[in-house]
């Protein structure tokens, strides 16, 4: 039994000297005025008062040629077609399912847009109205591909190939929806073992590497064997050392987060977290991207 | 209840003359228990179902002088919409101590302690009723205590059981309660309110206690389970096992009780 | 309590981590998270003290005040508890969502108080039948994520600690009424013993094992816990049966020696680091609520 108890102390956020400079950065909050110029369109963030464009949200300053606006740094997912999610299913209505995704609305799983059991192409019926509920109920997880975003903001979400679907035996891990880099693909087998889902909403879901594919299933099969212990391991150290990255705000792609399982080999797992081990940890990492980039 | 503005009440300083009782009078040795009682014996228990006719189900239960009265209204829909599970049904429970039930008047809004009664009845009671048979529903369990004289968390479940039984809804089995008071080195079972209270000089004593245990009998599952005072562990667990006891020991009553408001509803055998 | 969702598959996958003792977070059944422990933040209090077990942030204040005993206990003083749940901890709390949880919880501390040894409270009688100390400990909610009652007593334990209440002296004047007079050094106070003040510890139950300092998604994840509180001296003072399901008797008398076994194992540290810290003095870094 392990009980640990310290007096708080106050964190120091570490930076590596000189690379991180805030020179290239432009940062505003809200009231700002980021330029006079009126040659300028404005963008999300941003509004006009009296000529000159001001800023709306704590954040970084974009400019893309013409286009001027403010990203915020710690934001609700705000999602685009083509990223790929995790979310959780929150309710059962007619003809669709709705997703809690970390964004502002609930986005929205229409049944035309999931797989049927068994890959059939067939045009949705009233009984398969009514077994909405035999396949995802409230609570279940799913990975899916943003298909449309509705006028309000709202994500229409597709699980139409194969490696989308419902989650079976894993571990959430939730965290800002800033820190997962964009990358062409999200779905990652890392050799140290277990799967990961980079979900660009904040939500990865870590998973033992599937043994044989079941390709006629489509994510409808869950298996609910017990997932053996070697594989239970690393999926836990891989959560603590998300959470370290998260804590102290590293990009989140697969070669950092192996980077920084492996530095982690030398610890046990729980000790992960604490704060002093953290910190050891993100800066072999962060030291060990830096090379990598050159 | 509704609030209770119009009576006037005493200047905050009135007492209740209790309190201006010689020592001796308020402390109590446990020699003999009223009754010729062992300290192994429960109460015996009077107990009717289907007093209030306006309930789905009602129980009435008499042990020595606690009186309890318990009905049961549903399965209804959910009145709070956000509350609706799909899957299963709720169960709320309301438990009511009567302001003339304790020594000491009890106010007329629900106090912490009924509160607390409340919570514990109802985790006491999910456990025994087959709430994934009625999904979207609301079943709901009054208690109102006419008289309290010890062990009211126990007879409120044992009551609450009978009516839910009376009022047909589906359960798992029967859920009994039993409470104990651990002085020192024994232990009274089913004690009143005067041994439950206990003495303040004893109070400095060691092993003092009090345990409530709540029982499924066919099953032996423990649904709820209730202790204060400062015991130690092997105390404590002799005194669950002999609360278990106790329940099975209520359990004939209980059954004869049920069957015989069955035996009143049921239409007579067709000639 | 604030609930997360979990599916199916995410429940069997807890169970069987936890029937072979590895949990999510890499925990063995019986390990704590993380704790940061803190006395002394809040200035205007007699005492206070700020807990954080993982994400879990418990703050206690301690207010002393001079009030009329009891009538059927003239010589002693008396606690009286009250937790609030605020919103700031979770939207779940808004409005009056909080109370019943802040109700249960302050009903829970009131039964584990009630007994004669955990708190001397013949200490903080001043004038038997007419003066006592009553001390309002106020318990504030800031930051929900599993495991409460642990994270509340142990703040409790180290808020009282950390009270200090003024020395009273009684004066009489020739018409024999009596004056209160506060001694003017402010340093010149009493501290209550908190040898005997019990730990809780919470045992969730899942599958065929138990967990200690279960986080929300084990919690989801298990239909019934104990709740047992237990003293330095392994005395256990108050037991609760919480959540939906049933126990088996046996399960609750294992879960009951686990209990008391990690409770009494609470209590040497956690006195070692309010000794340490108060040692410090002056010296102390206090970090407040900055970290």
């Amino acid at each position: 039994m392990a009980v640990d108890m310290r007096l708080p102390t106050v964190r120091k956020q570490i930076s590596l000297s000189g690379s991180q400079s805030t020179d290239g950065k432009h940062l505003v909050v809200p009231g700002d005025v980021i330029t006079s110029d009126t040659g300028f369109m404005r963008g999300h963030g941003t509004y006009m008062d009296d000529e000159k464009l001001t800023a709306s949200v704590a954040g970084e300053v974009e400019r893309v040629n013409k286009l001027i606006c403010v990203r915020p740094l710690k934001t609700r997912f705000n999602g685009e077609v083509g990223d790929v999610v995790v979310g959780r299913i929150t309710e059962v209505q007619q003809k669709r399912w709705k997703v809690e995704t970390n964004s502002r609305l609930d986005s929205v799983l229409l049944l035309s847009s999931v797989n049927l059991p068994g890959g059939e192409l067939r045009r949705r019926s009233a009984e398969d109205e009514l077994a909405m509920r035999d396949y995802l109920q409230e609570g279940d997880l799913i990975s899916a591909e943003v298909q449309s975003v509705f006028s309000d903001g709202a994500l229409s979400l597709h699980t139409r190939s194969l490696k989308y679907g419902k989650l079976g035996q894993g571990v959430l891990v939730q965290v800002s929806p800033s820190l997962v880099k964009r990358q062409k693909t999200h779905f990652h087998n890392l050799p140290c073992g277990a799967s990961i889902i980079l979900g660009n909403n904040g939500y990865i879901w870590l998973y033992p590497t599937p043994g044989q594919q079941d390709e006629e299933a489509g994510g409808y099969y869950t298996s609910l064997e017990p997932v053996p212990l070697p594989d239970r391991e690393v999926i836990s150290r891989l959560r603590n050392c998300l959470l370290a990255l998260a804590a102290h705000k590293v990009l989140l792609y697969d070669t950092s987060v192996l980077y920084c399982y492996e530095s982690s080999l030398s610890h046990q797992m729980k000790d992960i977290l604490k704060p002093e081990i953290m910190d050891e940890i993100v800066m072999e990492t962060r030291q060990r991207l830096l090379e990598q980039e050159g | 209840m509704p609030v209770d503005t119009k009576r006037v009440r005493g200047p905050d300083e009135s007492q209740s003359p209790l309190v201006f009782l010689p020592p001796t009078a308020q402390t109590c040795e446990v020699l003999r228990r009223p009754g010729d009682r062992g300290k192994g014996d429960v109460r015996p228990l009077f107990a009717r179902c289907g007093l209030v006719s306006q309930a789905k189900g009602s129980a009435y239960i008499e042990a020595g002088n606690t009186k309890i009265m318990c009905s049961v209204y549903g399965p209804r829909e959910t009145e709070r919409k956000d509350d609706t599970d799909m899957k299963s049904g709720r169960l709320v429970c309301d438990v009511r101590l009567a302001p003339f039930s304790c020594q000491k008047r009890g106010a007329w809004i629900q106090g912490s302690e009924e509160r607390d009664l409340s919570l514990a009845l109802s985790e006491s009671m999910q456990p025994g009723v087959c709430l994934h048979r009625y999904p979207r529903s609301q079943i709901e369990v009054n208690v109102m205590v006419l008289e309290n004289d010890g062990g009211v968390l126990a007879h409120a479940v044992t009551c609450a059981s009978m009516a839910l039984a009376d009022a047909g809804i589906e359960m798992y089995d029967v859920v009994l309660g039993c409470a104990l008071r651990q002085d020192g080195d024994s232990c009274l079972v089913d004690p009143d309110f005067s041994e439950e209270r206990g003495s303040w000089q004893a109070g400095y004593g060691e092993n003092q206690g009090r345990v409530t245990v709540a029982l499924l009998p066919n099953f032996n599952q423990v649904s709820g389970l209730h202790a204060d005072g400062e015991m130690r562990e092997d105390t404590l667990t002799a005194a669950v096992r002999t609360c278990m006891d106790g329940c099975h020991k209520l359990y004939p009553v209980v059954q004869q009780a049920i069957l015989r408001a069955v035996k009143r509803k049921a239409p007579p055998p067709e000639k | 309590m604030a609930t997360v969702q979990v599916s199916e598959a995410e429940k069997v996958y807890v169970m069987h981590g936890v029937r072979d003792d590895l949990r999510v977070d890499g925990r063995g059944c019986e390990d704590y998270r993380h704790m940061e422990i803190e006395t002394d933040v809040v200035s205007n209090t007699d005492g206070s003290a700020k807990v954080s077990l993982g994400h879990t942030d418990i703050l206690v204040g301690i207010k002393a005040e001079i009030g009329k005993p009891r009538p059927m206990v003239p010589d002693e003083g008396y606690l009286e508890f009250f937790v609030d749940c605020s919103a700031n901890a979770t939207p779940e709390f808004e409005g009056r969502g909080g109370e019943e949880l802040g109700v249960e919880l302050s009903n829970t501390l009131y039964k584990v108080f009630n007994n004669r040894h955990s708190l001397d409270l013949r200490s903080l009688c001043i004038c038997p039948g007419e003066h006592c100390w009553v001390l309002y400990v106020d318990v504030l909610l800031l930051q929900c994520d599993g495991n409460l009652f642990d994270a509340m007593s142990i703040a409790i334990k180290a808020a009282l600690f950390n009270t200090r209440i003024p020395k009273v002296h009684i004066s009489e004047d020739e018409e024999g009424v009596k004056e209160i007079e506060l001694s003017d050094d402010p340093y010149d106070c009493m501290r209550l013993n908190v040898e005997n003040v019990p730990c809780i510890v919470t045992l969730c139950k899942i599958a065929h094992r138990h967990v200690v300092d279960a986080t929300l998604q084990e919690k989801a994840c298990s239909v019934a816990s104990l709740l047992i509180s237990v003293t330095h001296k392994g005395m256990v003072t108050c037991v609760r049966k919480l959540g939906r399901g049933s126990l088996d008797p046996d399960s609750i008398f294992e879960m009951t020696e686990t209990g008391k076994r990690v409770g009494k194992a609470l209590h040497a540290p956690l006195m070692e680091l309010l000794q340490k810290e108060e040692s410090l003095g002056k010296k102390r870094q206090k970090v407040g609520f900055l970290a």
